[in-house]
């Protein structure tokens, strides 16, 4: 299973490359969205899916991420190799990701989205609280290191193309994603996932089993917040910003509902929702200002048609579109 | 008036297992039947189906002629069906007269204040408590209260789950006793579900024993009493 | 002193508005175990209305009655044609249904009303009484919040506890089987009770937009203080969501005024963490476990 996930993980890189290497610096940066959002939501997915712990915060987690990131990179000079902050980064998050998860494995249901609501609500008001160092409602600024000379060169040689920052972004957040979907695979696949899944199922049944309800919480949750603090990181970078508006309660809602198309639990769900997340907000404003609409009301679009889906995919297919199309091709095979 | 013809009922659960098999008999007016069988026979279940709770996938149920399969549960007290379900169902966080209120709103015309001191006559126990929340009833006074609460809503049919379950004998006796008189004074129609085989056919007409979603007998209660091989294989006694 | 006073007062006009809305939380979660998350853009949405009439001339109380009447409405269509749908099925589910609500009501007010920040007009006036030389922090419009939430609520209260509707809406609560046996019809009882909630809602709505800015996103953070002060009473106590709400409000002013206000979303948590973690119940946790 780990071997197939390995050929998976190539396959995909080499599907990166090519992608990447023959569109547009528009597109690359799409592109690079995609995979900051697809390590996220595949946390989420993890977390809510396998776990049955559901987080309303997760954007909050990535502003973690994202404020680490941009404070080791204020100055041009002296900052650490790029893998190193995002380390860091992704470190922070885990320990913020255990005290949240500490406090979070005791509630469930309700409960625990009202926390998590709470926190993603909250989280945005601490850099303007602590505007000096945080830089308030405007954020703070991330000087991007210069791409290493030896890569640069490396890049040319294999491609033939200059290596552009955005195409650089692009492939690290792709690395960064394809690593990461490679380890949650093989996570739920272990035992430690399996026991994630019986503590969602029957708690009762999951401890007479011997698995501490409470330590399986927290790792999931930990995980968790370790994806969404990568993705945070990812993003500051790609934005060059880390600001209390990119970071609001709808982030964080429309990540779950993303995750929720996709299908809770499905690592494939949260590909094809980070990949909603990404490209659907273009094509739906485009089709908006057609049919006549603002240029504001055509940008609401997008996440209409996602609150719209989500709500009718929890009244017809419960598991989500992967879960649904899962079902549709069971169907076709036995009739 | 009052008689409930259950008709080749069938109802098995989502993943296919059985618990009604073409279950069929009568319950005639103003008759008493228990109902009886062991533990997960069905006895439960079936009267879940004639008060629509569970929809049978076959069969028919029908009062006094009138088809009740289809129809929903909330209409039925305004014909004349009253069901005290198993455990109870004695609303806890009401206070003990809101519970029989919620009782008398049930009957079509609504029952008026008399009927409730009648009720408060027939249960002194309950008059006194009854500003308290229901939670405060022991077991016995619980049971009386759902009957009592049952009643106000001038039933045809009263369909009572496992009365005694979790009563002391004393107890059990007074309530069944009870109710043979209000058959007698009402002419009420009971279809009484018991583990308690016992007492159940001591105070009935006719009894019915389910076995595992099938009828197996159905006899004048006097004889299934007197009859030791069944009780034997069947009830238990 | 003067300060000290202010932010009770503040506090208490505040904390009325949280009980209020966090008494349309109970309510909801009582009747279906569904906590509500997208009561905050359905009382958005009704403000607007409100607007749109005010801005059109018409007067303040016509917006008002608006606003409360589409309340009634707006909550009896979410459950009987979407809410329904998913009552007594996985929790989870139901969380994402209030979050996809969240999420398109929140685009539809943007679409049809707009994103840009709107005043709303605040009735009695927002000045402070003047008490010999000094203004207190009560304003004629704070008093109408208290006194509008307070007729509400004794409303409610006559209703569930006075009349037989609300004695079928209270059973159709606590027991939906047993209710129906009883003849209760459920489904309109629930019906109704999201109705209420949300017209309770719409207030609360109406109350804090007052004398404020109205946009998409301004009654985000009372769902969040709504739910604390839900939980802080117990959230199956709707006497609990009233004192919790106060309390809130007080709680949640002192830390404006003395910490800063960037930081209250943060205290609210810390509030929630606090009460879930020491007595999950609330202040006001019924002594008996609730029969499902």
């Amino acid at each position: 299973m780990v071997r197939r996930h390995l050929l998976l993980a190539l396959g995909a890189l080499v599907v990166v490359v090519l992608v990447l290497e023959n569109t547009s610096q528009f597109r690359n940066a799409q592109f690079g969205a995609m995979a900051y959002y697809a390590i996220a939501a595949g946390g989420l997915t993890v977390l809510t899916g396998l776990n049955g712990q559901l987080s309303l915060g997760h954007g909050a987690l990535m502003a973690v991420g994202a404020y680490t990131t941009a404070l080791m990179l204020q100055s041009r000079e002296d900052s650490l190799p790029l893998p190193v902050i995002l380390a860091l980064a992704i470190v922070v998050t885990l320990v913020v990701g255990a005290l949240v998860g500490v406090a979070a494995a005791r509630l469930h249901g309700p409960y625990l989205a009202g926390a998590t609501l709470a926190l993603a609500v909250a989280v945005p008001g601490i850099p303007l609280f602590f505007g000096e160092w945080l830089g308030g409602e405007q954020g703070l600024n991330v000087r991007l290191p210069e791409i290493p000379v030896w890569l640069a060169d490396a890049a040319y040689f294999v491609t033939g193309q200059e290596l552009t920052q955005i195409r650089f972004l692009a492939y690290l957040g792709w690395l960064a994603a394809i690593v990461v979907f490679v380890l949650l695979a093989n996570l739920s696949r272990s035992r430690i996932g399996r026991n994630w899944q019986a503590v969602r199922d029957d708690e009762v049944a999951a401890e007479l089993a011997g698995i501490n309800l409470g330590r399986a919480r927290v790792q999931a949750f930990v995980v968790s917040a370790g994806c969404a603090g990568l993705a945070g990181g990812l993003l500051a970078l790609s934005a060059r910003l880390a600001a209390p508006s990119g970071f609001t309660l709808t982030l964080s809602l429309l990540l779950l509902s993303a995750v929720v198309l996709g299908g809770l639990g499905s690592l494939v769900g949260a590909l094809v929702g980070a990949a909603l997340l990404t490209f659907l907000p273009q094509v739906v404003t485009g089709a908006g200002t057609d049919l006549g609409l603002t240029d504001v009301q055509a940008a609401q679009l997008a996440p209409l048609i996602y609150g719209l889906v989500t709500v009718l995919v929890v009244l017809l297919a419960p598991a989500g579109l992967a879960g649904g199309l899962r079902k549709l091709i069971n169907w076709r095979r036995s009739s | 008036m009052g008689y409930i013809d259950i008709s080749m009922v069938s109802y098995s659960l989502p993943d296919g297992r059985p618990l009604l098999d073409e279950v069929s008999f009568r319950v005639g007016e103003g008759s008493t039947t228990a109902l009886i069988g062991a533990n997960g026979a069905g006895k439960t279940t079936l009267l879940r189906t004639i008060s629509g709770l569970v929809k049978a996938q076959a069969g028919t149920v029908t009062l006094d002629g009138r088809a009740l399969t289809g129809m929903s549960t909330e209409d039925l007290p305004g014909l004349g069906l009253a069901h005290v379900p198993e455990g109870r169902g004695v609303l806890a966080e009401l206070t003990v007269e809101e519970n029989l209120r919620l009782g008398a709103l049930g009957a079509r015309p609504r029952s008026n204040t008399a009927a409730l001191t009648r009720v408060y006559e027939l249960f002194p126990v309950l008059a006194e408590r009854k500003n308290k929340l229901a939670h405060v009833l022991s077991g016995g006074e619980r049971q009386m209260l759902v009957i009592g609460r049952a009643l106000l809503s001038r039933p045809k049919v009263l369909l009572l789950d496992e009365p005694s379950l979790g009563l002391a004998p004393k107890i059990v006796v007074q309530i069944f006793e009870l109710l043979r008189d209000l058959v007698r004074d009402d002419g009420l129609t009971v279809l009484l579900v018991e583990q308690n085989a016992r007492s159940a056919l001591s105070i009935a007409d006719h009894g019915v024993v389910l076995n595992l979603g099938k009828v197996v007998v159905r006899d004048d209660a006097a004889t299934l009493a007197g009859d030791d091989a069944l009780r034997h294989a069947y009830l238990g006694f | 002193m003067q300060q000290l006073l202010t932010t009770v007062l503040t506090g208490l006009t505040l904390g009325v508005i949280y009980a209020a809305f966090a008494l349309a939380l109970v309510l909801i979660w009582r009747a279906t175990r569904i906590v509500n998350f997208a009561q905050a853009p359905m009382a958005m949405i009704t403000t607007y209305i409100a607007l749109v009439l005010i801005d059109a001339g018409y007067s303040y109380w016509l917006g008002f009655v608006a606003a409360l009447l589409s309340g009634l409405v707006l909550g009896a269509v979410v459950e009987r044609f979407v809410v329904r749908f998913v009552s007594g099925k996985s929790e989870v589910n139901a969380v994402i249904l209030t979050l996809g609500l969240f999420i398109v009501l929140h685009a539809l007010a943007a679409i049809i009303f707009g994103s840009r920040y709107r005043s709303f007009p605040a009735p009695f006036g927002l000045r402070g009484f003047q008490v010999g030389d000094t203004t207190i922090a009560l304003t004629g419009f704070g008093v109408f919040t208290i006194l509008a939430v307070g007729v509400v609520m004794v409303g409610l209260v006559l209703l569930f506890r006075g009349t037989d509707l609300g004695l079928r809406m209270r059973a159709s609560a606590f027991n939906q089987e047993v209710s129906r046996l009883l003849g209760v019809k459920v489904g309109r009882m629930l019906t109704l009770g999201w109705a209420l909630a949300a017209l309770v809602g719409s207030l609360s709505g109406l109350l804090i937009a007052g004398g404020g800015l109205v946009h998409p996103s301004y009654m985000d953070g009372v769902v969040v203080y709504g739910f604390v002060a839900a939980v802080l009473g117990g959230l199956d106590s709707p006497v609990g969501a009233v004192v919790g709400g106060v309390l809130l409000g007080l709680s949640l002013s002192l830390v404006s005024g003395y910490v800063g206000s960037e930081l209250v979303p943060l205290a609210a948590l810390v509030i929630l963490m606090v009460v879930l973690l020491l007595k999950p119940g609330g202040l006001f946790a019924s002594v008996r476990e609730r029969r499902v």
